[in-house]
């Protein structure tokens, strides 16, 4: 903790640290880590599906209760089913609400056809009774609370609530922990990375990204190479005065103007290919 | 070739395209319909013998109602039977084919002096009833039915169906409308003479014109014609042009009624103009529009009245008096009839008032106005603001002195009900528009006029600005002005008061005190008041479109919103603390709300919670004390420093680290609880949660800067989004000052947009742009002012809008420069390019462009999809319809209503439902979902370990410390099942909603490339029952039951 408060603090104090080569480095870490847990997770996924397994396993073995029980609300659906089938006409009210954009108009022949396929439905769901009745079980497949159980669902966010929230204390003290091991990390890297080129005799240069800082960032006061570019763009304007312009020439005008008329043109070509597109998408009929 | 280009122009391009859908050109096909119709006709009449003795018999219910003494002739055949109309002119504008004929009533049956008390009227229709009866034998006539001319109910015309039918025309019918050529002496009709006995005041006769312009328009309809078909012989363009305008007013259905415009009109006032050489031969038909609108909306020529002739001299006394008569006056060019007798001076400003917007429209936008001046529906029930619908089936009031005197009954309760309103509401509103319809064809007119009143009469009026319509006091007359004190007496009865003001006036006044989360029903209030004091109306019969779905924004009986002052000083008090921290190495310098309830755009703005106090509890612990808390985010900015590390990782926690010692500042000095996981810190203050961001400009400018790579903008997501956020919620704070209906607006919308389990497609920030959109670019309406008219807009748009070829520009004060809109422009056409040939699979589908976005990256540039948006286009249409036909049509029916807010679950291949009262707040549910679709796959039972309120064990406790530490912060259920799913279940989309509903919506998902198909081809075959089961099985303890819907077909 002491540490990350010690991080804060040299950030105010201006000392400038130089971490050029740490972006690069930086970043293939965090890919190897990435992986890293990538891997961990799929371990830890495929562990939990066999937990899962032997869940549903538990499950399926004292199904002989359970398989009453599934019979019994298996009839009571079967009940439901048919007396569902009657009062399509509720079911089409609901629909009012947003279905209707398929019905469209024709709802009488599409009512009729819907109460076919629900029959059709139910018909089949019989079949599917009578036939599977291996099946049954899987039918309604009871869940139970998983109050106990502490991979999956309602007790598993319950418990990673909690686990996330250790107190600040601890929090900061694995921020300070990660900043520390980060640091070490890059450090190291640093070190072999300069014992190699020493080995080799060779140094490492690195692409230094972005602009040259010309202001300071906290007081926005200009620094060091600021005054010579200005200078440069100074000379480079005057320059560019001296040339011609553009449209000195007749050649150049005549080109510009042609230039002119194809760029119309393509853009009358653009506009009648866009109509084509909202005449095929019926934009052009007001009812 | 330069003036090719010009010529064909995007909009001329377009209107081109337009005219060809909706020009009916005359075919021979569609030639020998309409022939073979009108032979049919004139067959079925010669059929009737000369001579037959009509009586009053045939109709007495109409004579009776219509007050007709006299009523018999012997009939005798037409004399002349030609077509008229839009089809003699060759502008007929689908999808309304109908063709007019004329059939002159002959001199005959007629005696000179049947212009008087309504006898010309009662013989008119009965030649009519014995015409019908002849049509109704032919074989090649399918149906033969009464309709009226211009809704006026004494002058009934035949619809005539023929048996045949052409695919070009499907719904063609021929109507038969009666002339009267030269029955009458012209002067006998003078406007100032009396012609109808009964209509007399203290025993002196008073003048009858619209009565005799009645008789007159019928005299004059041949003439009238030949005038027309004149003038458009050989000249395409007028026809055409008269084509666009009838595109134009139809789109407009308060302006294209009985009382305002009609196809006969539009062109009348068209071949005004090119007699009066305001039109010419050159002209382009968009032209001869534009100038008609122009005419139409800014003439001055109005005010005195319209000639046609202009050689003839009319004095100016007489063109006074005409004026006087009729509120607009066109006269004809033979005869002095004014065939504008039947347009009202509100119906007229009104019309006047849509030209003008639809000229600025053309002025503003060019060839995108397109869209908003002719396929636009600008309907009733979208153009208003406030809707009034009066059932007046069986009121005996409305034609208590009798159906038809100088003019219909209807015509006069119309104008009743809008001078009542006019006075009742005064400055409140802008515009008050009254129409009943009531010709429903098809009635039999031969029982009389009493059946008319079926249709409800409806009121539309659109408000002035918010500050006077929503005004609590209307302040009268003076106490010593004793004449106006009796009349604002007289007009408000009991809800007059005498009261002493500030500036120390005694006036009469009105007070409709309420709450202000109700502010937007006074309006309500005064209008049930002043109708049932004045129209003896039972109020049951009175139904106001207003406050029919704030249902769904209720929390607990009252709106949230009402919490939204004290939620803002709660807020300024964190800032303040905020800015004040000394023990952290960095000062923060900003402090600015992100969150939707901070800027009064969420569904539900959390309430004070009891347990969230720094001391204490905040008042008595309620029994439904709920266990969760919503946090608000809020974003705060550190001083700069040149000391921030440069990789992102560390960057990131960095910011941790800050807040962590922000948090804990906070949590010593000022004894407010602290709540932070690794991510993210929550501080607790008098009720409310807030969680910190911070916004580290540094990583952003690397971002916004050129060298900024696809992986750069990966790497700093989290500063771009959050940046992207301050600016949305600093550019959507500026639109709730001028527009109050926007928070109310953008609330139905978020909840409408959940309620259909949109929550993952479509963001909550771009709920709230489309809506800014409606508020920002109103035309070709006006500002909405009501949360109803609003939301009804926002369907639409959502529906309508052309969003594969158009980029949606929000432009909040018109602060975007032209290269702002090129550079817009670019990338839009940047997004489509790539996609040419295939639109099925283009992202963003929904191009969304702000001035601090202008690449549409920061909300729709993942979601929604194609395939999402496809579905929301489907939903928000149904959902319009729906909201159109609850507005204007007779459903008091509120179940109705929840209708909009309910969604269907046969769209999707499974559904999972949740148990209710293990989500956060249950209270947010609308309605519990029922499936009764499909087979139940899995059944579960709830945990017993999370409920959404305290035990009352816990309450009864009294450990304030311990029930404190159980407030669980951020808790959310719903959002965690779905990231698991989604982390588990690639094959399966996932729909929900994100308020707090307790079903979640599955579609398998079948839009990977071919490749991932290829890859997961053993998923996919997996059985789509063991895939729910594991869906079931990743939500234990909160999954009720998963429906299987639709067995995915094998492809």
């Amino acid at each position: 903790m002491r540490n990350s408060e010690l991080d804060i603090k040299r950030m105010k104090s201006k000392k400038k640290r130089r971490e050029n080569e740490v972006q690069v480095k930086n970043e293939e870490e965090s890919h190897e880590r990435n992986a890293g847990a990538g891997k961990k997770k799929r371990r830890r996924e495929t562990k939990n599906n066999d937990e899962s397994g032997e869940v549903v396993r538990v499950n399926e073995g004292n199904t002989s209760m359970e398989v009453e029980k599934v019979k019994k609300r298996k009839k009571r659906q079967r009940k439901e089913i048919v007396a569902k089938t009657a009062p399509v006409e509720e079911s089409d009210q609901f629909d009012d609400g947003s279905s209707r954009q398929k019905s469209g108009k024709s709802n009488k022949s599409k009512k009729d056809k819907k109460k076919n396929r629900m029959k059709q439905e139910v018909a089949s769901e019989r079949v599917d009774i009578q036939v599977e009745t291996e099946k049954q079980e899987e039918d309604a497949y009871c869940l139970s609370s998983g109050d106990e159980d502490c991979s999956k669902g309602m007790k598993k966010w319950l418990t990673e609530y909690h686990e996330n929230r250790p107190g600040l204390k601890v929090l900061q003290q694995r921020i300070d922990d990660f900043i520390i091991s980060h640091e070490e990390k890059l450090e190291e890297e640093k070190k072999e990375r300069e014992a190699l080129a020493a080995d080799g005799g060779w140094t490492v240069v690195v692409h230094q990204r972005g602009r040259k800082k010309t202001t300071d960032p906290e007081s926005g006061i200009a620094v060091g190479s600021a005054v010579p570019i200005a200078k440069v763009d100074d000379i480079t304007t005057k320059k560019k005065r001296r040339e011609v312009g553009v449209d000195f020439y007749r050649f150049q005008k005549r080109e510009a103007h042609m230039n002119e008329i194809l760029q119309l043109q393509s853009k009358f070509e653009e506009d009648k290919k866009r109509i084509q597109q909202l005449r095929a998408a019926r934009k052009f009929r007001p009812y | 070739m330069m003036e090719e280009l010009t010529a064909l122009d995007p909009m001329t391009l377009k209107v081109s395209e337009l005219l060809k859908e909706v020009h009916l050109q005359t075919s021979s096909s569609f030639t020998k319909l309409v022939e073979d119709t009108v032979s049919a006709i004139r067959e079925s009449i010669n059929q009737i013998p000369e001579g037959l003795e009509v009586t009053a018999k045939e109709a007495r219910g109409f004579v009776r109602d219509i007050g007709a003494d006299k009523a018999e002739f012997k009939f005798k055949r037409p004399s002349y039977i030609e077509v008229c109309g839009s089809y003699s002119i060759n502008s007929i504008a689908r999808p309304d084919t109908g063709v007019d004929i004329l059939l002159r009533l002959p001199k005959e049956c007629f005696n000179e002096k049947d212009y008087l008390n309504h006898r010309y009227h009662a013989k008119r229709f009965l030649y009519l009833c014995v015409i019908k009866k002849f049509l109704k034998s032919s074989s090649s006539i399918s149906k033969v039915e009464w309709s009226t001319f211009q809704n006026e109910a004494r002058k009934p015309v035949l619809l005539v169906y023929p048996a045949n039918n052409i695919s070009e025309a499907p719904e063609f019918f021929v109507r038969v409308i009666p002339t009267a050529k030269s029955l009458f002496d012209v002067s006998r009709l003078d406007l100032r003479r009396n012609n109808i006995r009964a209509l007399n005041q203290d025993g002196s006769t008073l003048p009858s014109p619209r009565y005799n312009t009645s008789i007159l328009e019928d005299m004059s309809l041949e003439e009238n014609n030949e005038f027309l078909r004149k003038t458009f012989a050989g000249w395409k363009e007028l026809g055409e042009a008269l084509i666009l305008l009838k595109v134009w007013a139809r789109q407009r259905s308060s302006v294209y009624v009985h009382d305002c415009l009609n196809g006969f009109l539009l062109a009348i006032i068209l071949s005004y103009l090119a007699t009066h050489e305001k039109i010419n031969k050159t002209m382009r038909p968009l032209q001869m529009f534009r100038v008609t609108l122009d005419f139409i909306g800014n003439s001055k020529l109005w005010a005195r009245g319209l000639y046609f002739h202009k050689n003839v001299t009319i004095t100016k006394e007489d063109r006074m008096k005409n004026i006087e008569s009729f509120p607009v006056f066109l006269c004809d060019a033979h005869s002095s009839t004014n065939l504008t007798y039947r347009i009202s001076k509100s119906a007229f400003s009104e019309l006047q008032e849509e030209a003008v917007i639809t000229l600025q429209c053309l002025g503003k936008f060019g060839d995108g106005a397109f869209e908003d001046i002719f396929t636009t529906n600008v309907d009733f029930s979208s153009k208003y603001d406030h809707y009034i619908r009066l059932n007046l089936k069986g009121s005996k009031e409305v034609y208590s002195s009798g159906f038809c005197l100088d003019d219909e009954c209807w015509r006069l309760y119309e104008k009743q009900v809008h001078d009542l309103l006019s006075q009742g509401l005064g400055d409140r509103t802008k515009s008050v528009r009254v129409i009943w319809r009531n010709s429903s064809s098809g009635c039999s007119l031969e029982k009389g006029f009493s059946t008319l009143d079926r249709e409800p009469l409806i009121v539309g009026i659109s408000m002035s600005t918010p500050e006077k319509a929503f005004r609590v006091v209307d302040i009268g007359p003076d106490a010593e002005d004793r004449d106006a004190v009796l009349k604002f007496r007289k007009f408000w009865g009991e809800k007059a008061e005498l009261r002493r003001f500030q500036d120390g006036r005694i006036a009469e006044s009105t007070v409709w005190e309420t709450k202000d989360w109700t502010k937007h029903l006074i309006l309500k209030r005064i209008v049930e008041h002043v109708l049932v004091r004045h129209l003896s109306l039972s109020e049951t019969n009175i139904t106001q479109i207003v406050d029919q779905l704030d249902f769904s924004l209720l929390h607990g009986g009252t709106d949230p919103v009402s919490f939204f002052p004290n939620l803002l000083g709660t807020f300024e008090i964190l800032e303040r603390r905020l800015r004040s921290i000394e023990d952290v190495p960095l000062k923060i310098s900003h402090v600015q709300p992100l969150d939707p309830a901070l800027r009064s755009t969420s569904v539900f703005p959390p309430e004070p919670h009891p347990l969230a106090n720094e001391k204490g509890s905040g008042g008595k612990l309620s029994k439904l004390t709920s266990s969760c808390i919503q946090p608000l985010e809020v974003m705060i900015q550190l001083e700069g420093s040149g000391n921030w590390p440069k990789d992102d990782v560390t960057i990131q926690k960095t910011k941790s680290a800050f807040l962590l010692k922000i948090g804990e500042s906070l949590q010593s000095n000022w004894g407010m609880r602290c709540d932070a996981t690794e991510d993210e810190v929550v501080v607790l203050l008098s009720g409310y949660a807030f969680r910190l961001k911070i916004l580290h400009e540094r990583a952003l400018a690397l971002v916004n800067s050129g060298i900024a790579t696809q992986r750069a903008k990966r790497v700093f997501g989290a500063d771009k989004s959050l940046f992207f956020e301050s600016q949305h919620a600093s550019m959507i704070k500026g639109l709730l000052k001028p527009y109050p209906a926007y928070g109310p607006v953008v609330r139905l919308a978020k909840r409408w947009v959940a309620s259909h389990l949109f929550s993952a497609s479509l963001a909550d920030e771009t709920v709230e742009l489309l809506v800014a959109y409606l508020f920002v670019k109103s035309l070709p309406f006006k500002t909405p002012c009501s949360r109803i008219t609003g939301f009804l807009r926002f369907l639409r748009l959502l529906a309508d809008y052309d969003w594969t070829f158009s980029p949606m520009v929000i432009d909040m004060k018109d602060d975007l420069s032209p290269s702002d809109k090129k550079e817009i422009e670019d990338n839009f056409r940047l997004s489509r390019k790539g996609y040419a040939g295939n639109m099925q699979n283009i992202s963003p589908a929904m191009f969304l462009a702000t001035s601090y976005d202008k690449a549409s990256e920061a909300w729709t540039s993942s979601s929604p999809n194609s395939m999402e948006l496809k579905r929301l286009i489907a939903y928000a249409r149904s959902s319009a319809n729906l909201l159109t036909k609850l507005i204007c049509q007779d459903e008091s029916d509120s179940l109705r209503w929840e209708c909009l807010l309910r969604t269907p679950f046969n769209n999707y291949d499974a559904v999972v439902l949740l148990h209710g009262d293990k989500l956060p707040f249950p209270r947010h549910l609308l309605f519990p979902s029922l499936v009764n679709q499909g087979r139940v796959v899995a059944r579960g039972n709830a945990s017993k370990s999370f409920s959404p309120f305290f035990s009352s064990e816990d309450l009864r406790g009294r450990n304030l410390q311990k029930l404190k530490d159980k407030l669980m912060v951020d808790f959310d259920p719903l959002r965690l099942y779905v990231t698991d799913l989604k982390r588990e279940f690639s094959t399966v989309k996932l729909w929900y909603d994100a308020l707090g509903g307790d079903a979640i919506g599955l579609t398998w998902d079948r839009s990977g490339s071919k490749k991932r198909q290829r890859d997961e081809q053993e998923d996919e075959e997996k059985d789509p029952v063991s895939i729910l089961k594991g869906v079931g099985e990743a939500g234990k303890g909160f999954v009720k039951s998963v429906h299987l819907v639709k067995v995915p077909k094998l492809t």
